[in-house]
C-alpha cells in the first residue's frame, strides 16, 4: 500500500505542488511571525542591556498608576525624585559615584525647519552625566554639552539628517524653540543608534529645564565601589530609602524595560498570528477540497483495490498518508519560507523608521518546532474527512461506467451547518456582548465551517444564477462553463468557502472602517465647533507657552488647551480631561446642567457628567475625594455639572487644577475660535503665524481634521489589507487547483469539444468564465457573512463611539469587479493547459 | 484499384506515412497510403487489429499530424493548416461519431446534437434538425443529459450530431463497437441512408463484417498499407474476402 500511495504522489506532482503551496504560505506566516518576534526580544534585550551598561543601581520613586491618559499610559509610572534625596543616596556606604538624571522628549528640528518625528521610534532627551561611568553615552566626534546652550546628538540621527559638529541646532522639548550649539555627536553604548530613535542630549541643568523637572530628577543612577555586588548595594540603598524611594540593580531596569518593549511586541506577534491563523483556516479548506477531489478521481482505483480485497483501514491508510508525506516535505519548506518572511517583515519595520541593528535572525528552535507541527497536524486533520470519504467507496464502484463519490446528503449537511451555525452565532454574540475576543474567534471560525456546510446547498442554484448573464453573453463556452460550475456542487462551494473567509473579513473591515470615518465626522460635527485644532505627532512634546500665545491674538475669539489624564476615584482609575471651562464653552458646546463653569485659575475645581452625577449623587458644591499619582488624596469640590460631551468625557478640571496635580505641564492639543467679523483666511494665516514658532505642532481645520481621520483608518485598513491578500491568494490558488484537477478529470470531454469544433480560444474562455463564477460565489458569500459580521460588531461597538452603521456598497461592488479580475487571473494557467490538450489522447479510448 | 470517375473527392490523401515515436522504437503505423473518398459514398475501412485503421482515420480527420505525404479535404490540403484554421475545419466541414465518450455530459441530448452550430455561433438549419431527429427516434429523448440515456441511444445522438451541420465527410470509428445487434442495425441503417438518400459522405472504420455490408465499399488495411478492396460489400462477401486475406 505505501508503494501505491509514493507512486500515486509522485505520478501528480502537480496536485502535490498546489496542495503544498497552501501549506508553505501557512506554515511560513505563522514561523515568520514568531521569528520576527524572537528577534525583535533579542534586539531589544541587547539595546537595554547596553543602555543601562553602565548602571549598577538606580533610585526613583516607587511605581503610581499612570497619570497618563489616552496616550497609552494605563500602566503605571515613577514620579520624579526631588534633587535632595541625591545626598542622601551619596551618603550610603558602597556609593563610589551618584548622579540625578533628567530624561524626556526633545524632536529636532532639520535644516528646512520641520520637526524630525519618525513613525515609529521616539524622540529621547537625556541628561549627559559629568562621571562617564555612569551612562552609558559616549562622545564620538567633539566633546560633552556643558552649560544652557549646548546639545549632543547620535551618531545615526546627525548623518541622517546632515548634522555636524558645530552646528546650530533647533530643539523643541517642553517649551518653545530653542537653539543650541551641537557639540557632540555620541553613540549608545557602541552602537550609532539607538533602534533608530532621535537621542538628545544637554547638560543636567539644561535638561531639568527642558523637561520640567526643576529641583528634581528622573531618576538617580548609582555607581557601586569596588567589592560591593549590585544586589548588595540595592538592598542596602532599599533599607535606607524604603518605601519613598525604591532601588533597583541595572539589569532588573533592563529586563523591566525590555519587558514592557516585549508587551509591545506581544501585540504585534498576536495580531499577526490572527492573520496567520486565517491563512491557515483557508489553507485547511484548500487541502480538504484538494484530497476530496482526489479520492473522487481515485473513486473507481480505490473500488478496484476494494474489491480485491483492501480493507478500509488500508484504504484509508492510503489518503492519509500521502497527506502525511505532502504535509511533513511542506511543513519543512514552509519553515524555510518563514525565516524569508521575517526578513520581509524586519524590511517593513525599517521602511517605517526603526533602525534594526544587524545582528540577524534569531531563529529560536520553537519556532521550528512549531511551524513543522501546525503544518503537519493542519494537513493531516484535513486528510481525515476525505479519507474517511474515501473508505465507504464500495467495490461496486469499480464496475459502473460513471464514477461518483458517495456524497453527504442534504440533510445531514443542513443539520451539521445549522448546528454549527447557531452554536457560532450564540459564542459570537457572547463575546461581543463582552465575554472575550476569544469568544468571538470561536464564533466566527463556527460561522465559516457552517457556510462551509451550507453553501453547497446553494452553490448549484447561485451559481447557477452568476453564470445565467455569462452563458448569455459568451454564448456556448460561457454556458459550458455554467454548467462546469454547477455540475460538482460541493467542489464549487468548498473553493468559494475559501476564498469567503478573506472576503468576509475584508468585507467586515471596510464596514467598521466606513462606520467609524462616518461615526467619527458625525461626533467631530456635533462636539466640537472650534474652528482650529493643534495637535503634535507625540502627545508628549506640547510647548506649554503656545497656548498663551495664541490668546494674545485678537482674530481668535476663545482659546483653550486641552489635556487628558487619569485619577482615581474610590480606587478605580478614570479618564479625565482639563480644558479652561469658560474658553471652552465657547467653542466647544458645553452645556452647563447646574452650577458654574469655575475660572480657569481656579486652582481645586472638578466639573462633572451630567449622567456621571446622578449615578453618583453628587451636585455643584458636593466635595470629591480624587486620588492622583502626583500629589495622592486631593479633595475636589464640584463647581458644575454638564450636558453629555464626547469630547470631554466624564469628568473635567481647569488647567490650573490639571497643572497642580499631575507631573504634566502642558497641554496634549490646543482648540481654538476664529473671531466673529474674520475672515478665514486672515485668522488662519494669524494661527500659522505662531504656529510657525513651534515645528513639533500641526494646524487643521474640521476640515483637515476628519481628512486626518480617515487617513489613520485607511492606514490601518491597508495594513489588514496586505494581511489577508496572504489569505486571499492561498484561495485563489484554491480555485486554480480545482480548475486543474477538474480539467484533468473532463480531459476526454475537453477532447471531444476540441475534435468538434472547439477553438483553443473558446476553451479558454470556457475554463476562464467557470473560474470567474467560482470566484464571485465565493466573494458573494463572503460578502453575505462579512456584512452579517459588520453589522453584528458595529453593534456591539456603539458604545465605543462607533454609532452609525454604514455598509460601503460601492466598495463591496469595487471587490467584486477584483474578484472578477482574480478569477480570470486564477484561471489564466488551467486555462492554457486545458486549450493545449492532445485532443487524441483526449479521445482515445484507455 | 478502380478510381471515382464523374464524381468529385470529398477526402483524400496521398503517399500518406505516420511514423510514431523515433529510433529504435519506431512504428510505422502508415506505408504510404494514398486513397481518396467520393462524395456521396459510404466507405468501410477494415483490417486486423493495429493494422492503423484508427490512425489512418485520425490523419485524413486532420486530428493527428502526418509525417510525410499529403489529405486533402475539398481542395484544401490540411496537412499545411495550423491548428486554429484546422480546428474551424474540423467545425464546418467533419463530422465526428466515436466509438465512446461522444457527448458532453453537461448538455442534454438535442444540445448535444447541434453542439458544432453552436460552437460556431450559428443556427441550426430546423426543418434538417427535425427531419434527423425524428428518423433517429429521439424526439422524446432531446431534454435528457447522457447519463440518462442507454448506450445506442447515445450513439444515436452521436449520429444525429454528426448530420446535423452537414458537414462534407463524417468519420466513424467503430460507432457500433459497443452496441448490441439492433441498436447497431439502426445506426448503420440510417448512416446508409443518409448517404442514399441525401448524399452524405461518410468513411467508417469496423471491425464487423456485418457493419461493412451497409457500405458501398471496403478498404483493407494490413501493417498499414491498403491491401485489398471490395465495391458493393454484403457482409457474407466480407467475411470471404477476410478469410481469404488469411488472417
Ligand atoms: N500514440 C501512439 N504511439 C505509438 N504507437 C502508436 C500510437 N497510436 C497507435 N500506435 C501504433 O500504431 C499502430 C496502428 O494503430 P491503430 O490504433 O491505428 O490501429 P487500429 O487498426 O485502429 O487497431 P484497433 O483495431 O485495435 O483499434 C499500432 O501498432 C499501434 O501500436
Ligand atoms: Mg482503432
Amino acid at each position: 500500500m505505501w508503494k501505491a500511495t509514493i507512486r500515486s504522489l509522485m505520478a501528480h506532482k502537480l496536485r502535490l505542488i498546489l496542495t503544498g503551496i497552501a501549506i508553505v504560505l501557512g506554515v511560513g506566516f505563522v514561523t515568520g511571525t514568531l521569528v520576527l518576534s524572537d528577534t525583535l526580544s533579542a534586539t531589544f534585550n541587547n539595546l537595554f542591556r547596553g543602555i543601562t551598561a553602565g548602571i549598577d543601581v538606580q533610585v526613583r520613586s516607587p511605581k503610581t498608576f499612570s497619570e497618563q491618559g489616552n496616550q497609552g499610559g494605563g500602566g503605571t509610572q515613577h514620579l520624579p525624585v526631588p534633587e535632595t534625596v541625591l545626598s542622601d543616596v551619596e551618603r550610603i556606604p558602597g556609593v563610589a559615584a551618584a548622579t540625578g538624571e533628567a530624561v524626556g522628549s526633545a524632536i529636532l528640528i532639520d535644516s528646512k525647519g520641520k520637526a524630525i518625528q519618525p513613525t515609529g521610534p521616539p524622540t529621547l532627551g537625556f541628561s549627559f552625566p559629568d562621571d562617564p561611568r555612569l551612562t552609558s553615552l559616549r562622545v564620538k566626534d567633539g566633546r560633552r554639552p556643558r552649560g544652557p546652550t549646548e546639545v549632543a546628538i547620535d551618531v545615526y540621527t546627525a548623518n541622517k539628517y546632515g548634522f555636524h559638529v558645530g552646528d546650530q541646532v533647533k530643539v523643541v522639548a517642553n517649551g518653545p524653540v530653542q537653539t543650541y550649539t551641537l557639540v557632540a555627536t555620541m553613540r549608545i553604548g557602541t552602537a550609532d543608534s539607538l533602534l533608530g530613535a532621535t537621542v538628545t542630549a544637554f547638560d543636567l541643568p539644561t535638561a531639568q529645564k527642558a523637561f520640567d523637572l526643576v529641583g528634581k530628577y528622573s531618576d538617580i543612577n548609582v555607581k557601586s565601589a569596588g567589592g560591593v555586588a549590585a544586589t548588595q548595594l540595592r538592598d542596602r540603598i532599599n533599607r535606607a530609602l524604603k518605601p519613598r524611594y525604591e532601588a533597583v540593580t541595572g539589569s532588573e531596569l533592563a529586563k523591566e524595560n525590555a519587558n514592557d518593549i516585549q508587551k509591545g511586541i506581544g501585540f504585534i506577534t498576536t495580531f499577526l498570528l490572527v492573520f496567520a491563523g486565517v491563512a491557515l483556516l483557508v489553507g485547511t479548506f484548500l487541502i480538504v477540497n484538494t484530497f476530496n477531489i482526489i479520492v473522487a478521481q481515485r473513486t473507481r482505483e480505490l473500488a478496484l483495490l476494494r474489491a480485491l480485497g483492501a480493507q478500509r483501514r488500508q484504504v484509508m491508510a492510503s489518503v492519509v498518508g500521502e497527506a502525511m508525506i505532502t504535509g511533513a516535505f511542506c511543513s519543512v519548506v514552509g519553515v524555510g519560507f518563514g525565516v524569508l518572511t521575517a526578513i520581509g517583515l524586519q524590511g517593513l519595520f525599517s521602511a517605517i523608521g526603526f533602525k534594526l541593528p544587524a545582528s540577524g535572525l534569531v531563529v529560536q528552535p520553537n519556532s521550528i518546532i512549531v511551524g513543522l507541527v501546525v503544518g503537519f497536524v493542519v494537513t493531516l486533520l484535513s486528510s481525515l474527512l476525505p479519507a474517511r470519504r474515501a473508505t465507504r467507496v464500495a467495490p461496486i464502484e469499480a464496475l459502473r461506467d460513471v464514477a461518483a463519490p458517495p456524497a453527504t446528503s442534504a440533510r445531514s449537511r443542513i443539520i451539521a451547518g445549522a448546528t454549527t451555525g447557531v452554536i457560532g452565532g450564540v459564542a459570537l454574540a457572547a463575546g461581543l456582548l463582552g465575554s472575550g475576543i476569544s469568544l468571538v474567534g470561536t464564533g466566527a471560525l463556527l460561522i465559516f465551517l457552517a457556510v462551509a456546510f451550507l453553501a453547497p446547498l446553494i452553490a448549484k442554484p447561485v451559481a447557477g444564477l452568476i453564470g445565467t448573464p455569462i452563458a448569455r453573453i459568451y454564448k456556448l463556452p460561457g454556458k459550458l462553463a455554467r454548467e462546469n460550475a454547477t455540475r460538482n456542487p460541493r467542489r464549487t462551494a468548498a473553493t468559494a468557502a475559501a476564498l469567503m473567509i478573506g472576503l468576509a473579513l475584508v468585507t467586515l473591515v471596510s464596514i467598521l472602517a466606513a462606520s467609524a470615518q462616518v461615526s467619527t465626522n458625525r461626533a467631530i460635527d456635533r462636539a466640537f465647533t472650534a474652528d482650529y485644532i493643534i495637535t503634535t505627532k507625540q502627545f508628549g512634546n506640547f510647548p506649554a507657552t503656545l497656548a498663551d500665545d495664541l490668546r494674545k491674538l485678537p482674530q481668535l475669539s476663545a482659546v483653550t488647551p486641552f489635556a487628558f489624564g487619569q485619577f482615581k476615584l474610590d480606587g478605580s482609575t478614570k479618564q479625565l480631561s482639563s480644558v479652561d471651562p469658560r474658553e471652552f464653552a465657547k467653542l466647544g458646546n458645553l452645556k452647563v446642567v447646574e452650577g458654574q463653569l469655575p475660572a480657569d485659575t481656579d486652582p481645586a475645581a472638578l466639573l462633572v457628567d451630567a449622567s456621571e452625577a446622578k449615578a453618583k449623587h453628587w451636585h455643584a458644591g458636593t466635595v470629591v475625594a480624587a486620588e492622583f499619582a502626583k500629589t495622592g488624596k486631593v479633595q475636589l469640590p464640584v463647581k458644575a455639572v454638564y450636558a453629555k460631551n464626547q469630547l470631554i468625557g466624564k469628568y473635567l478640571v481647569t488647567d490650573a487644577t490639571f497643572r497642580a496635580n499631575f507631573t504634566q505641564q502642558f497641554a496634549n492639543i490646543v482648540l481654538a475660535k476664529k473671531a466673529p467679523g474674520v475672515s478665514a483666511q486672515v485668522a488662519r494665516a494669524a494661527v500659522d503665524r505662531v504656529a510657525a514658532n513651534y515645528p513639533s505642532v500641526d494646524v487643521k481645520d474640521q476640515t483637515q481634521l476628519k481628512a486626518d481621520q480617515r487617513k489613520q483608518i485607511n492606514q490601518l485598513l491597508s495594513v489588514i489589507f496586505a494581511l489577508l491578500l496572504f489569505s486571499i491568494g492561498i484561495a485563489l490558488i484554491g480555485v486554480v487547483n480545482t480548475l486543474v484537477l477538474s480539467i484533468f478529470e473532463r480531459t476526454r470531454e475537453l477532447g471531444l469539444l476540441r475534435a468538434v469544433g472547439m477553438t483553443r480560444r473558446q476553451i479558454r474562455k470556457m475554463i476562464r468564465w467557470e473560474s470567474v463564477i467560482i470566484a464571485v460565489f465565493g466573494t458573494l458569500l463572503g460578502m453575505a457573512v462579512g456584512i452579517g459580521f459588520g453589522i453584528s460588531l458595529v453593534s456591539a461597538l456603539h458604545s465605543q463611539g462607533i454609532t452609525d452603521l454604514v455598509i460601503p456598497f460601492s466598495y463591496l461592488l469595487g471587490y467584486l469587479v477584483v474578484a472578477v479580475l482574480a478569477g480570470i487571473v486564477a484561471a489564466i494557467w488551467p486555462a492554457r493547459r486545458a486549450a493545449r490538450l492532445d485532443i487524441l489522447q483526449a479521445i482515445s479510448t484507455e | 484499384m478502380t478510381a471515382p470517375v464523374a464524381t468529385s473527392v470529398a477526402a483524400r490523401a496521398t503517399e500518406l506515412v505516420k511514423v510514431y515515436g523515433h529510433g529504435e522504437t519506431a512504428v510505422q503505423a502508415l506505408d504510404r497510403v494514398s486513397v481518396a473518398f467520393p462524395h456521396g459514398q459510404f466507405s468501410a475501412i477494415m483490417g486486423p487489429s493495429g493494422s492503423g485503421k484508427s490512425t489512418l482515420m485520425h490523419c485524413l480527420a486532420g486530428l493527428d499530424s502526418v509525417t510525410s505525404g499529403q489529405v486533402f479535404i475539398g481542395d484544401t490540403d490540411i496537412t499545411k493548416l495550423h491548428d486554429n484554421d484546422l480546428t474551424l475545419l474540423r467545425r464546418d466541414k467533419v463530422g465526428f461519431i466515436f466509438q465512446a465518450y461522444n457527448l458532453v455530459p453537461t448538455l442534454n441530448a438535442i444540445e448535444n446534437i447541434t453542439l458544432p452550430m453552436a460552437i460556431a455561433g450559428r443556427d441550426p438549419d430546423q426543418q434538417w434538425l427535425d427531419q434527423i431527429i425524428d428518423t433517429m427516434g429521439l424526439r422524446d429523448r432531446l431534454k435528457h443529459r447522457p447519463a440518462e440515456l442507454s448506450g445506442g441511444q447515445q450513439q444515436r445522438v452521436a449520429a444525429a450530431r454528426a448530420l446535423a451541420s452537414r458537414p462534407d465527410i463524417i468519420y466513424a470509428d467503430e460507432p457500433t463497437g459497443n452496441l448490441d445487434s439492433r441498436s447497431s442495425a439502426e445506426i448503420l441503417g440510417f448512416l446508409h441512408r443518409s448517404v442514399r438518400d441525401l448524399g452524405q459522405t461518410i468513411v467508417m472504420v469496423t471491425h464487423d463484417a456485418v457493419a461493412a455490408g451497409y457500405a458501398n465499399r471496403v478498404i483493407f488495411l494490413q501493417d498499414g498499407r491498403i491491401v485489398d478492396e471490395l465495391a458493393d460489400p454484403t457482409a457474407e462477401s466480407v467475411l470471404d474476402r477476410m478469410k481469404a486475406m488469411g488472417a
